[in-house]
């Protein structure tokens, strides 16, 4: 399992729109099995609307934790989304 | 009237298919059309837009609210068929943080098709510069073989969606 952290830079959080764009990157690594926590919610991070239940704010960290044949190649694409995004 | 009656209720006793009704009033039209995107594209998932000329969103079907945005700006619900639902109301409009938004419901909260879950201003939005158009998507479109829209003007509880598994 690979696991990253990033704290959310952007004032406005992980409001709807990049929730669901994040969802979709993770559903890209079809064979990864990949979750998304914050603070005490752990959620599915293909799945939209729990992405969105996590309500993330700014100065949140999100905790990735992807696990699969291609994990390391998923956490790599997926630090690189949160960066450019959130 | 009976004959229609008896089509509508043959068709929402058929566990396949569904009906999401619309939530709130104005002119339904393509996704495509909408100016973002992440709706055009249907990245969020299929559905369809509405030219809001009301100013109440109300719930499209029985079922959860999964997520209602402090900001108002955006709820997104599971009907108690299993469709996920997400209505953004008015494009970027996550920066007005609640602005012109109210919200009648909170997390967790059982609704019935037709309950009111946000008021907001629509003209006050429009005046800001926003464009008002509102996606309403259905997060979970690949578990539904068939997504039908209706498009033209609507009213809340008028058939918008038919989802079928």
């Amino acid at each position: 399992m690979k696991t990253i952290t990033y704290v959310i830079q952007d004032p406005i959080g992980l409001h709807a729109r990049p929730a669901g764009q994040l969802a979709k990157a993770a559903g890209a690594w079809k064979e990864c099995d990949i979750k998304i926590t914050v603070g005490a919610k752990t959620v599915d991070a293909k799945r939209i609307m729990g992405v969105m239940q996590l309500g993330a704010k700014q100065g949140n960290t999100l905790t990735l934790a992807v696990s699969g044949p291609q994990e390391a190649e998923a956490a790599a694409a997926l630090e690189e989304f949160l960066k450019n995004n959130l | 009237m009976s004959f229609f009656k008896n089509l509508f209720g043959s068709k929402h006793a058929d566990n396949n298919t569904s009906v999401l009704c619309a939530p709130l009033a104005g002119e339904a039209v393509a996704i495509s059309e909408v100016n973002d995107p992440t709706f055009s594209e249907e990245i969020l998932g299929k559905g369809v837009a509405i030219k809001p000329t009301g100013n109440q969103i109300v719930a499209p079907c029985d079922g959860t609210v999964e997520m209602m945005f402090d900001t108002g700006h955006a709820v997104s619900m599971t009907s108690t068929q299993g469709a996920e639902i997400l209505i953004h109301v008015g494009l970027e409009t996550v920066s007005l943080k609640g602005k012109h938004y109210q919200v009648h419901a909170g997390n967790g909260d059982k609704v019935t098709k037709g309950q009111l879950l946000i008021t907001f201003d629509r003209e006050a939005i429009a005046a800001e510069g926003f464009d008002t158009i509102t996606p309403i998507v259905i997060c979970n479109s690949d578990q539904f073989s068939n997504i039908t829209v209706h498009t033209g003007t609507v009213n809340p509880g008028d058939e918008l969606i038919t989802l079928t598994k």
